[in-house]
């Protein structure tokens, strides 16, 4: 106890200097601001933003992030209520009650509830944490390579159940990005490895020139091709703070959707996703009036609004931990932070605790000045909503194009990046998902080492992975996860089948 | 009688199988190794039969199951948006940010339907001065401005 006071306390002194004070509230702002703009999701804003932390140190830079990331996930859940267009998976069930309730005369309140409710949730998930980030370190070290690559299996194998779409085009999108892992030289040999001769191939394709592509770029192409049908609220926002009734209704949805999210974000392979949606059918059950909800009912947006910040925050402990990004977003995290030079891993806590305990403390603080900054700039935001889409996209364009130079001063990056924001298009024409693609990019090189240096240990023996039994566990696991997936799909495709 | 009953489904199988015959010929030349010491042929040969895989299950399932129709690709978007940004990553480096940001700008403007001519010159001339300002002045990262008039 006094270990988690003592570290709290250290982080908290390293969150709390000026320029970092300054730095969350930058990345905060900014996050939102990109964030709410529709059309552009939480990877998309980071990987626009990514630049602007290149001149700052690892631990500001970190911090920065983090409020970068804070301020998508919660502009995304703006966009949602007020113009019913989700920035992302998670806030796809937002729209249900979030929008009826703008559309009520509401908007104000719902946009309250949501950051009083996400605030509640940042706060305990960062006490989480904080609690867990000691014992699952210890554990990290405990970890062997074969340990190792089979919690990065398991990891993927949920990423690929809980992929929108078909679970054969997820799997397929999936090896897609550990194949362009394994572009550049080849470590151990020196062999060049899929460069087709390229210089700008040897050390591999930079993550941020394919995060950019697919996400920056290819977004773009995307929404060109389906102009938005904006609903934007006209009638007033309104007050900002929910009455005391609404609060009476608002709270215990608030506490469930809290430990449901933060319980689920700590799964590997993008458990975040689950929160709000298992939150919003868990307030619907126990309701004693489900047919408010769709509606504007205010238990679904306290609730799922909770889930999504709780789990958009304990997605952090795997990362911080184990070094293992548990979704897209994470792994985006992950690449930030090696252009920065920190390598997340166990490594991380024993080697630099002031960074480690500042970006968690930091992270309440960004919780708290996304509660500051946006109930007074809820009328800004709204005006933002309403800048036509034929101008944003060249400023994102612009962006892009300067964030890929200033990388590595490398114009054939920005040539490189066109070319997968091309393969992004092509992806969504032909229907993958490009979010697991990330993921598994960057999953890619460390499940290759893990994987040598497994069979090393054990002398070519493939029966190390289940030999162990935490790596056995892990494998099953990963089996049934995926088995469990398929045959309801099988089954009616058999039905399917056997009615023609 | 047999028929394409899923042509974006088929598109993409055909696209994965291209990809992994496109791998295994990439890395003809280097050895898989042994199960004791793996070789750099190993996991890219091995993803791509993964992928091949995925691919053909793909193809035979567009001939059991009707499935969504390949939309007809748009050629407006790609070509501005990639191009401005091919534009300007060629001219990044010679001509500098007041050359290549309004170029990519006006450029990509023309991949909207809707997009004003005059009013995207004015954009790029407010979007490249705020990146100059933004990127240059308060974060100075490294980007040549205008190397033919100012020497930087």
């Amino acid at each position: 106890m006094d270990s988690f006071i003592g570290n709290l306390e250290l982080g908290f002194s390293t969150a709390l200097s000026l320029q970092n004070i300054a730095l969350c509230f930058a990345g905060c702002l900014i996050g939102t601001l990109v964030g709410i703009l529709p059309g552009v999701g939480p990877i998309a804003t980071i990987a626009i933003l990514l630049p602007l932390t290149f001149q700052v140190d690892p631990i500001g830079a970190l911090i920065m992030l983090a409020g970068i990331y804070y301020g998508a996930q919660y502009g995304g859940s703006t966009t949602a209520i007020l113009v019913n267009i989700p920035g992302e998976a998670t806030s796809v069930v937002t729209t249900l009650d979030g929008h009826q309730m703008a559309r009520n005369g509401r908007a104000g309140i719902a946009l309250g509830i949501a950051a009083i409710g996400s605030f509640f949730a940042g706060t305990v998930a960062t006490l989480v944490i904080a609690a867990l980030g000691v014992p699952l370190t210890r554990l990290a070290l405990v970890f062997g390579p074969a340990e190792y690559f089979s919690l990065m299996v398991l990891g993927l194998a949920f990423a690929v159940v809980l992929a929108r779409g078909s679970i054969l085009r997820a799997g397929a999108v999936i090896f897609i990005g550990l194949l362009l892992a394994t572009v550049g030289t080849d470590l151990q040999t020196g062999d060049e490895r899929l460069t087709l001769g390229m210089v700008d191939l040897m050390d591999g394709i930079d993550f941020a020139v394919l995060a950019m592509g697919l996400f920056g770029f290819a977004e773009i192409l995307r929404n060109l091709d389906n102009p938005e049908t904006r609903d934007v609220v006209q009638a007033k926002i309104g007050k900002l703070l929910p009455s005391k009734a609404d609060f009476k209704q608002a709270a215990l949805p608030v506490v469930r959707g809290t430990l449901l999210g933060g319980a689920l974000g700590i799964l590997p392979g993008n458990g975040a996703v689950l929160g709000p949606f298992a939150s919003y059918t868990l307030e619907k059950k126990i309701s004693r009036t489900p047919r408010r909800f769709g509606n504007g009912a205010i238990e679904g947006v306290a609730g799922l609004e909770s889930a999504n910040n709780a789990g958009a925050q304990t997605a952090f402990i795997p990362l911080l931990t184990l070094g293992i990004p548990p979704n897209a977003v994470m792994a985006l995290m992950v690449g930030a932070m090696t252009i920065h030079g920190i390598i997340p891993g166990p490594q991380v806590m024993t080697k630099t605790p002031g960074l480690f305990w500042g970006m968690i403390a930091s992270m309440w603080l960004g919780n708290l000045m996304l509660l500051i900054i946006n109930l007074p700039l809820i009328g800004l935001w709204v005006r933002l909503l309403k800048v036509p889409y034929r101008l944003m996209f060249p400023a994102i364009l612009l962006f892009c194009c300067i964030g890929i130079y200033s990388i590595n001063n490398d114009p054939s990056d920005v040539l490189l990046t066109a070319f997968f924001g091309f393969a992004g298009y092509a992806f969504y024409r032909f229907g993958f998902e490009p979010a697991p693609l990330l993921l598994g990019f960057v999953l890619g090189k460390l499940m290759e080492e893990k994987l040598r240096q497994a069979l090393i240990l054990s002398r070519g023996d493939f029966g190390t992975f289940v030999t162990s039994p935490v790596s056995a566990g892990l494998l099953l696991l990963a089996v049934l996860v995926i088995v469990v997936a398929i045959i309801p799909t099988v089954r009616k495709g058999r039905e399917e089948a056997f009615q023609e | 009688m047999i028929r394409i009953r899923a042509p974006q489904e088929i598109a993409a199988g055909l696209f994965l199988i291209a990809l992994a015959s496109f791998v295994f010929w990439q890395t003809d030349d280097l050895t898989v190794g042994t199960m004791r010491a793996l070789g750099p042929g190993m996991m890219p040969r091995a993803l791509a039969t993964a992928c091949g895989l995925c691919g053909g299950a793909l193809v035979i399932l567009s001939f059991l199951k009707d499935g969504a129709s390949l939309e007809h690709w748009s050629i407006r978007g790609p070509l501005f948006i990639l191009g401005a940004a091919i534009v300007f990553g060629l001219a990044i480096r010679p001509l500098g940010l007041f050359v290549a940001g309004p170029a990519a700008v006006i450029i990509g403007s023309l991949a909207a339907r809707d997009s004003r001519f005059v009013e995207s010159i004015l954009f790029a001339a407010v979007m490249t001065t705020f990146c100059w300002l933004l990127f240059k002045v308060l974060l100075s990262l490294p980007i040549p401005v205008a190397p033919w008039l100012l020497g930087y």
